[in-house]
């Protein structure tokens, strides 16, 4: 061990320790603290004086921004942010926080890891590929598609807070998002290239499979040119469409079967770039994958026709056609990174456990059929399916819908964010809006909505209310009417039952 | 999916024999293990390995990384290097393993060629005459290598976009350069289509290697 005791420039001092190698990214080479807590990169060529003082704004100002806020602590397992810069023997370094340990592969791949990787990083290209997830890794890495919904939401969700705070990310991809599926963790990474539209411009154009179209097409064009396209937050929305689509289906919404030139390299630059067309485009088909031509680990993810993306449900559906139909060469119509993190919250409403205990991917988004079944594995859901479609009271009695359903599975939960339409799941929910307000079971041939601490529920009748108590239970019936709460905002969920 | 094919031409010439040939086997036995963790390269990536001496071997025809088995590699106790021989091998097999695209579908990436060597073609005539076959078979880049104090930099140059040089044939230096190869095979299975509009990018070499210009 060699430790160096290092001062940053804001005089905070750390030690390294620069016989440990944290590894080295293209830019850096990087080596632990002492503590293993922190990591320093050492800039392998000396950023210039723009670049420094958008690291000074990044570990400053930025860095306040979202983290020196009322509830700011939320956002430090979301994002690896630089906080500190040293200056040491004509060298740059920043500061950022150790990766945490659940971003390492515990178990690695198959048959005791084969491939070796336990340990290393857990980079996102081993998930969003069916081959990977099917072929090398091992089970107990790979999470249920429960799991990449959850890590599709606190990516949207770090990628919205960066947009608000008017920052670009730049280079979202799978390589600068750390994700943890087996525990629905994610992380981004490479916060140092931040882009601050006007002032700090990007250093990159991305990295292949998530550069935006026109930042591609416009490639060869100088900077400074009118017409070229850098990227910016329209272009980190169409990585974020991207990601999403490629952790919830494991394939590349762009990569399918058109041949746009006989050269290899022109042929990409045109199906990412100028030509771009979504696999699933609704109305020209050129692009389709051929199921045919893959090796069947990518089956039967490969084959858009057996799993297309509609399983992920109504919400998705509209931010995949915004994303991939009408916002591909339109920037502006692309759905934000808050659209998206809105559109997957809702979808988890509406998923479903299957009821294959060998069924890969655990979980799968109702499809709104009188007789659902898993699209991944096709097994049948057996028994009544009830499901809650969700008005809000908008004054005066009148109630309208909120275009959100909640689908019921045994141990369900009911949450605030159900009861009443002013509540988000977000980052912003309190302690107290974590909880539980009710469960759903399925006791004696009956689902049961069991209320635990809603004050105002009620069974809407034809003969007026009837009140259901904390403590107490609620038969689920076709057509019946719940007024889960009577403030201004709640929720009257109308019940209506599937697979009957 | 697009594959990324690269061919590995190594000389296994008779002063290969011993150390050299031992650490050219541990050094590609790094990089297969190296780029096995590698998910791009894992998915895209398809190598053959031809050896060449006085004769000309396949030791491992066009296979995806995920299944490739290294078989034994071994050389004589002397004798000629008949690198001529094996770029007319190697352009027949690229012919023939190399997909191109069509209006059924999407072909392969332009490969890639490693050619190492620590000595001079012992068939120059046919190496010359063989190098503009080479240069058509549209490789994306064609790197050579020359190991150790014997090999002709000058010859190599007529073949390759770009020619390193081991000044030393021990293990360390083979291992670097197998590390620098594998390097730019991630890259190439990562990048390629990628930022600069160019081929693959290959990654700086490292330290121990000189790049001969």
């Amino acid at each position: 061990m060699s430790i160096f005791r290092l001062q940053t420039t804001n005089g905070t001092t750390f030690e390294f320790d620069d016989e440990a190698p944290a590894g080295s990214g293209g830019m850096k080479d990087v080596f632990f603290s002492k503590d293993r807590r922190n990591v320093i990169g050492w800039y392998r060529k000396t950023p210039d004086a723009n670049a420094m003082e958008r690291l000074k704004n990044i570990t400053n100002l930025y860095r306040q921004r979202i983290f020196e806020q009322e509830g700011g602590a939320y956002w430090e397992s979301l994002f690896c942010w630089p906080s500190h810069i040293i200056e040491e023997r004509g060298l740059v370094g920043v500061v950022m926080p150790a990766y945490q340990s659940h971003f390492f592969f515990e178990h690695g791949s198959k048959n005791n890891d084969f491939l070796g990787i336990k340990g290393k990083e857990k980079e996102g290209k081993w998930f969003a590929s069916a081959n990977h997830q099917q072929k090398h890794l091992d089970p107990r890495e790979r999470g249920t598609w429960l799991s990449y919904l959850t890590i599709c939401i606190k990516i949207s969700r770090a990628v919205k807070r960066l947009h608000m705070a008017g920052l670009a990310h730049s280079d979202l991809s799978y390589k600068n998002v750390l994700v943890d599926p087996a525990g629905g963790h994610a992380c981004l990474i490479d916060l140092d290239t931040l882009v601050v539209p006007g002032k700090f411009p990007p250093d990159v154009v991305g990295t292949p499979d998530f550069i935006a179209p026109e930042v591609l097409r416009t490639l060869k064009i100088p900077a400074g040119t009118p017409g070229k396209f850098l990227p910016c937050i329209e272009t980190d929305r169409h990585a974020l469409a991207v990601l999403v689509y490629m952790y919830l289906l494991y394939r590349h919404p762009l990569r399918g079967r058109k041949v746009h030139d006989d050269d290899a390299q022109r042929d990409e630059e045109l199906s990412m770039g100028d030509r771009a067309l979504f696999v699933e485009h609704p109305d020209d088909l050129s692009n389709r994958p051929d199921p045919d031509s893959v090796k069947p680990g990518f089956l039967p993810f490969a084959d858009a026709a057996r799993i297309p993306y509609t399983i992920c449900g109504p919400y998705l559906k509209e931010i995949f056609e915004r994303g991939f139909v009408g916002g591909l060469h339109v920037p502006s119509q692309r759905p934000s990174a808050d659209e998206m993190e809105r559109a997957l919250v809702k979808t988890v409403d509406l998923i479903q456990p299957c009821a294959n205990p060998s069924c890969d991917q655990k979980w799968f988004v109702f499809d709104n059929s009188t007789r659902p079944r898993c699209p991944f594995c096709g097994t049948a859901v057996s028994g009544p399916l009830p499901m809650l479609n969700l008005y809000s009271s908008r004054g005066g009695g009148k109630f309208l819908p909120d275009n959100h359903r909640l689908m019921v599975y045994t141990n369900q939960y009911l949450y605030p964010w159900h009861v009443s339409r002013a509540v988000f799941p977000n980052e912003r929910l309190t302690a107290e809006q974590k909880r539980p307000v009710g469960y759903f079971v399925f006791h004696d041939g009956h689902w049961l909505l069991v209320n635990q601490t809603l004050t105002g529920l009620k069974q809407v009748t034809a003969d007026g209310p009837v009140p259901v108590p904390p403590g107490s239970s609620v038969v689920l019936e076709n057509d019946q009417k719940l007024l889960l709460s009577p403030e201004d905002g709640g929720r009257l969920a109308h019940v209506m039952m599937a697979n009957v | 999916m697009r594959r990324l094919p690269v061919y590995l031409l190594l000389d296994t010439s008779g002063s290969m024999k011993g150390e050299p040939l031992e650490s050219v086997k541990t050094g590609i036995h790094a990089m297969l293990s190296g780029l096995r963790q590698d998910p791009h390269a894992l998915e895209s990536l398809h190598l053959s390995i031809i050896t060449f001496d006085r004769e000309v071997k396949i030791v491992v025809p066009l296979t995806s990384l995920e299944t490739l088995q290294m078989p034994e590699i071994v050389c004589p106790d002397s004798g000629p290097t008949h690198l001529g021989a094996a770029l007319e091998v190697l352009t027949q097999r690229v012919k023939a393993e190399v997909v191109l695209s069509n209006e059924e579908g999407k072909g392969d990436w332009r490969p890639l060629l490693f050619v190492m060597t620590d000595g001079v073609p012992s068939d120059i005539q046919l190496y010359k005459e063989v190098i503009p076959q080479v240069r058509s078979c549209g490789f994306a880049s064609i790197i050579a290598c020359a190991a150790g104090p014997k090999a002709r930099k000058e010859d190599l140059r007529a073949l390759a976009d770009q020619v390193v040089s081991l000044e030393t044939m021990d293990g360390n230096g083979f291992v670097s350069f197998f590390r620098w190869v594998s390097a730019s095979m991630a890259a190439g299975s990562a990048g390629q289509g990628g930022g600069s509009g160019g081929g693959a990018q290959l990654p700086p070499p490292p330290p121990e290697i000189n790049v001969v210009f």
